[in-house]
């Protein structure tokens, strides 16, 4: 099986402190990582680095299907196939969510965007929304339903889930799930970035790692995410014998953590 | 060498006391400048030396691709200011009219229109009756390097309903000076659906002075479609006088060039329950500039009203403007009001959001240009004229752009 994400020594900083430090992870076509961890360990700053939002300083490697991403403008990145579920998108008056669909799916290059928009606006029970602004007015989990929409209509190749789950009740996670399971193919990996082991109770991913400090400290399947839920993240730095978070120095803040964009 | 004389005056009707009076208080009046706060902000000054007054209505424009598509129940053309051609047969067309709901005792244009105003439009409807298809009231500038007056007086009686589009125009190369006013009555239970479209040639000013007054449960819905002139402004005041009554008002402009744009905007409620809703979204291209000053007055009797006032800006070249003065002053309890203003740049993030899904930075910027005058076009009171208007609020989106890569 091919890879559909590879990172090799991923490190990110941004206004001099160190926040990725040095990520390995492979994601072949056709399965489902979670990577989760605690407030600050990275997570965010991981979904920027690579969608492409600027502000930080890079080394390593990212390839999707083996194109390097990380000198390649956002536009670009989603042209290889990387599709971003943003945890907070963004509400832009007065662009239609169809009108930007079209234009997305014409930018990339998918046939018959017309058709497919229709189609998976029923898939996803988004047809009422097709004419209107762009996530203006859409409850937090009609939000997410509109991303992962988008999603099934620009077929990515890596699907890029950040917090998907996040401020949602538990009904609207089970929607949201079904839907990210849906999305399963051997055409697609999935990287889903979670605090919360909630929904993974419905998607059931391929692989867990666990990302702490800026470092992925333990990767195994879905029962990790058990083990987690079980004990928090505070047993599993103890059973590896890592340093306990109060005796440890403040981790690096995200700058971007603290804007209500997309966290 | 002065143009608005007395001896001008005499060939219009000299004997009229209201004239005389104008007459004296324009003589008296200085020329508004950005000292004064009414024109605050305005980088430009009016020069009456350089024109002079209409002798004779030159030909009719040709016909305003914006509005190809409409099929209007009266068509009215007032050109120059001094003749009146009208096409199509209807009621409630008068000539000239005034309400004098503009007083000239404190500025110097609003007394030269009261002194020299000539030829006008007046569109009276009477109890109950409404309009079957918009009243095309076009006004059109052709005469070079003159002033002129043109009227338009509405009044819609109780209980009626009209739809009514004004477009301002000028010749290319007309160098001249408009100074229309519109006057505005709505008797109780009355409806007006007003779309304002001014598409003055760039080497033009045109200084537009709105009046309306409402009446109880009376409605007014205005938009103002704002693309020409080298100095444009509007100069409006809505009186919610009666209870009930409301105003809901949306514009977009787009400057260029080096356009001055200016609105001022105030709304005065006077009748309890009164509301009114103010919308203005503009862009800023090039070394162009706007204003926006607004003031909601909400008099001791308005208990209970709402209203609301929002001026976003885009601006989209370091040496554009725009200025926003969005003010409220409210004099008694139990109102709802909120106001709020934005100038700058497209966003950050929309650009962002849109890049995430392969969107190149430059249709990026076209579709969100597209979208912000999209809340506009929407809600404007005439329909039918939408796509026309997107498409050159695009096009000159997109000459800026051209513009700015080619540099």
């Amino acid at each position: 099986m091919t890879t559909a994400l590879a990172l090799t020594n991923l490190e990110a900083s941004a206004g001099g402190r160190q926040i990725l430090n040095g990520i390995n992870l492979e994601i072949p076509f056709g399965e489902v990582h979670a990577v989760m961890g605690p407030n600050g360990s990275g997570k965010s700053t991981l979904c920027h680095v690579l969608s492409g939002k600027t502000g930080y300083e890079i080394t390593g490697s990212a390839r999707l299907d083996g194109d390097e991403l990380l000198a390649l403008a956002v536009h670009d990145r989603a042209r290889l196939g990387l599709i971003q579920c943003f945890q907070y998108p963004t509400e832009i008056p007065g662009l239609r969510l169809r009108e930007f669909m079209l234009e997305a799916a014409s930018e990339l290059g998918i046939e018959n965007g017309a058709a497919r928009i229709v189609e998976a606006a029923e898939q996803f029970d988004m047809t009422r929304f097709l004419d209107r602004s762009v996530n203006d007015d859409l409850s937090g989990g009609e939000k997410k339903r509109s991303e992962i929409f988008q999603m099934a209509v620009l077929s990515p190749k890596v699907a890029l889930l950040d917090e998907v789950d996040s401020g949602l009740d538990i009904d609207a996670v089970r929607e949201v799930a079904a839907a990210v399971d849906e999305m399963r193919s051997p055409e697609v990996g999935v990287l889903m970035i979670t605090h919360y082991s909630r929904i993974l109770r419905f998607v059931i991913p391929d692989r867990v790692h666990v990302l702490i400090e800026g470092k992925i400290v333990a990767s195994g399947g879905p029962e990790l995410a058990d083990t987690l839920e079980a004990g928090g993240y505070e047993r599993l730095r103890a059973e590896l014998g890592l340093q306990a978070a109060e005796e440890q120095k403040a981790p690096a803040p995200d700058p971007f953590s603290e804007l209500p964009f997309e966290g | 060498m002065a143009v608005l004389t007395l001896d001008s005056l005499q060939v219009l009707d000299a004997s009229s006391p209201e004239r005389q009076n104008a007459f004296r208080q324009f003589e008296n009046l200085p020329l508004p400048g950005p000292t004064d706060e009414a024109w605050r902000y305005v980088d430009r000054t009016i020069d009456l030396e350089s024109v002079a007054l209409v002798s004779e209505a030159g030909d009719r424009m040709p016909a305003d691709e914006i509005l190809a598509a409409l099929e209007p129940s009266q068509h009215l053309v007032i050109v120059d200011g001094k003749a009146v051609q009208m096409a199509g047969e209807g009621f409630g067309i008068e000539s000239t009219k005034l309400l004098d709901l503009v007083s000239p005792d404190t500025d110097k244009l609003a007394a030269a229109h009261r002194a020299f105003v000539d030829a006008g439009v007046s569109l009276s409807l009477p109890r109950g009756k409404s309009t079957t298809a918009p009243v095309l009231i076009e006004v059109q500038t052709t005469a070079a390097k003159t002033i002129s007056f043109p009227h338009v007086t509405i009044e819609i009686g109780e209980d009626a309903e009209a739809e009514v589009i004004v477009a301002y125009r000028s010749r290319d190369g007309a160098q001249a000076i408009s100074v229309p006013q519109v006057e505005i009555d709505i008797a109780q239970s009355g409806r007006l659906r007003l779309l304002a479209l001014q598409e003055m040639s760039l080497d033009s000013t045109i200084v537009v002075q709105l009046r309306a007054r409402l009446g109880r449960d009376a409605t007014l819905r205005l938009g103002e479609v704002g693309l020409g002139g080298d100095l444009a402004r509007l100069d409006m005041a809505v009186d919610l006088d009666g209870q009930g009554s409301s105003a809901d008002i949306v514009g977009v402009f787009f400057g260029h060039r080096e356009q001055v744009l200016d609105y001022r905007m105030v709304l005065n409620h006077r009748g309890p329950k009164s509301s009114s809703n103010v919308l203005l979204k503009g862009a800023v291209e090039d070394a162009s500039q706007s204003v926006f000053s607004g003031l909601v007055r909400i008099e001791k009797p308005a208990i209970g009203t709402t209203a609301f006032e929002t001026n976003r800006n885009l601006v989209l070249s370091p040496d554009a403007k725009a200025n926003s003065i969005p003010n409220l002053e409210i004099l008694c309890d139990d109102v709802i009001c909120g106001h709020g203003s934005s100038v700058g740049p497209l966003e950050e993030e929309h650009l962002y959001y849109l890049g995430s899904r392969g969107i190149s930075p430059q249709r990026a910027e076209r579709l969100l240009v597209r979208g912000f005058f999209q809340e506009v076009l929407d809600r404007l009171p005439v329909s039918g004229m939408e796509v026309a208007l997107a498409e050159i609020l695009e096009r000159r989106f997109i000459r800026g752009q051209q513009m700015a890569s080619d540099q």
